[in-house]
């Protein structure tokens, strides 16, 4: 018998439904529940899905020089980080990140949610609570500032896909008030009720919430932070309200098939052990305009700007859905067959396929008619040479050889950055 | 996933320990992919198949079937020659999860030693297997 892991709240639940489950990081996380995997993916992109994220770890960073140990650590500077204008990060908004060792590999990406300017909560992955607190707390020398770890004591759930907000307004407390002004990457509330922003996400139950407008599947949706005790019954409400909206519960396989398709990357592997430069995330490096030095010193910092052996990491589509397994391990062989890399991820958005050539999604206002897309093939490659858009590659594991095109965006037609006003209606 | 006791486990097949199964019809055999199999591997979106007139031995990999969470090795239950692939798999995969005892059939084989079936598990036999997996 397997070992088992740990157990989020809705572990029974996932087990009563059906998951088949699967241990990640620590825990035992639901990979699909009955739908299947597919069914699910295709709901987060025409309907929503539901999410159990509650393996996700949340630090929280406080006290008067809380801004400058986490100007020191995370890759963005926060003073430069909002919207067009790049403006600094202010409270209600939040950015995301990399935390790099002195070596500029990556201990872990994260999202900063600024509660206000001397208290900040740090979303990390799975299992890294621990780590990311350590490392914090070994750069924090006089600093006054207090570090706590929130593992194990923090409920977090995911609702994704256009019918989010309009199943979210069934179970919130006065939902029109808490969704004006709520662009991508802010959030409303307080998930602990002695906060005074609790106020101001509440379900109908009176159970304050951390309502943040972001995800991991590049549409548009919400992250729930909750209390643990309160978790399950929110589940369970907002799978009721979902019910007249095709909502379906979602596990592990569309969470991954869906970050894929729209260019995140999977920390622990697309971003690791390796220096955090020449890929597709760039954008969370503080680089200056014109892309000659970083706008503020970090831990990291100085090992990205004297690399000694360049890596670059692309992102990749197929022709069709098949995949290599990038475990098996997959090696990237050029035009003249040298091998030059390896396969970082390799999975299939089954929302996408090819029609001439050219990548449409089930959402694209212009897809072909009669379009039934089987998916497509589609991840990260790490190469010892830099490579252009449009150039192919092959990806080769024990099985097979599959030809793919090295790319600058896989599915169109993502949702998470689009106005909060059509997802109302 | 399913329980033991949701299976739908035929009792006129036999299993291999790769969770093939065999159908013996005339003088031939049926060769597809347990229910077990298919509610571990979930969506099978691709599935690929041998040429017709391909001679396989007993083990040897007769083609691919793709999930959305792996790509797995089919393997000869039997050794034998190709007769006949089930086409239809080409458009529809998904009969493999809906029918995999049914139109979710992959091969039909001219065994070479037809006896090759019979050390092959019997339903009981591989109730027990999974039983211990």
């Amino acid at each position: 018998m397997v070992e088992t892991g740990k157990k989020t709240r809705l572990h029974d639940w996932h087990v009563q439904q059906g998951a088949n489950m699967a241990r990640f990081g620590q825990y035992d996380m639901p990979l699909w529940y009955r739908a299947g995997a597919k069914s699910e993916h295709l709901a987060v992109i025409s309907a929503s899905g539901l999410f159990d994220t509650s393996h996700m770890c949340a630090v929280i960073v406080e006290g008067n020089d809380a801004r400058g140990l986490l100007q020191q650590c995370f890759s963005k500077n926060l003073q430069v980080c909002i919207g067009k204008q790049q403006s600094p990060l202010t409270a209600g908004r939040s950015v995301y990140g990399v935390f790099l060792a002195e070596n500029g590999s990556v201990i872990d990406d994260a999202i900063v949610f600024e509660l206000n300017d001397q208290l900040y909560l740090v979303v990390v992955n799975s299992g890294m609570g621990p780590e990311i607190s350590a490392h914090l707390r070994s750069h924090s020398g006089n600093r006054s500032v207090d570090i706590s770890d929130l593992s194990d004591e923090l409920g977090k759930l995911d609702v994704q896909g256009p019918a989010s907000a309009r199943i979210l307004g069934k179970v919130l407390a006065d939902p029109e008030r808490v969704f004006a002004e709520l662009p991508y990457f802010s959030f409303k509330g307080h998930f602990d009720p002695a906060s005074p922003l609790s106020e101001a996400a509440v379900l109908l139950d009176g159970t304050p919430i951390l309502l943040s407008r972001t995800g991991y599947t590049g549409e548009f949706g919400f992250e729930i932070f909750i209390k643990p005790e309160h978790f399950v019954p929110a589940w369970e409400r907002i799978l009721a309200a979902g019910q007249d909206y095709n909502l379906l519960p979602c596990g592990l396989a569309a969470r991954d098939s869906l970050r894929a398709g729209a260019l995140l990357p999977l920390s622990h592997q697309d971003i690791g052990a390796w220096p955090f430069i020449n890929n597709p995330w760039e954008f969370a490096l503080p680089f200056n305009a014109d892309r000659s030095g970083f706008t503020k010193q970090f831990v990291g910092a100085d090992a990205l700007l004297n690399l000694q052996d360049d890596m670059y990491t692309y992102a990749f589509a197929g022709s069709d859905l098949r995949k290599v397994t990038a475990q098996d391990p997959a090696a990237v062989l050029d035009r003249s067959g040298e091998t030059v890399g390896t396969v970082l991820t390799c999975a299939t958005d089954m929302a996408i396929g090819r029609h001439n050539g050219r990548i449409f999604s089930i959402a694209s206002a212009d897809k072909p008619a009669g379009f039934q897309p089987r998916g497509l093939c589609c991840g990260f490659v790490k190469v010892t040479r830099s490579l252009q858009p449009g150039e192919t590659v092959r990806l080769k594991d024990n099985r097979r050889s599959i030809e793919v095109e090295i790319v600058t965006d896989i599915r169109p037609a993502r949702t998470a950055r689009k106005a909060m006003a059509r997802f109302l209606k | 996933m399913k329980e033991i006791h949701e299976l739908n486990l035929p009792e006129e097949v036999r299993y291999a320990e790769d969770h093939e199964w065999v159908r013996s019809e005339e003088s031939k055999f049926i060769v597809g992919i347990s229910d077990y199999a298919q509610d571990q591997l979930g969506d099978i979106v691709f599935v690929e198949l041998p040429e017709v007139g391909a001679a396989l031995s007993k083990g040897e990999a007769f083609g691919t079937v793709e999930s959305v969470k792996a790509v797995s090795e089919l393997y000869m239950p039997v050794g034998g020659t190709i007769l006949a692939i089930n086409g239809e798999l080409e458009e529809s995969p998904e009969l493999v999860n809906s029918q995999p005892y049914g139109q979710g059939w992959m091969i039909e084989v001219q065994p070479g030693e037809a006896k090759e079936i019979d050390v092959l598990m019997d339903q009981k036999a591989y109730l027990e297997m999974l039983k211990g997996l």
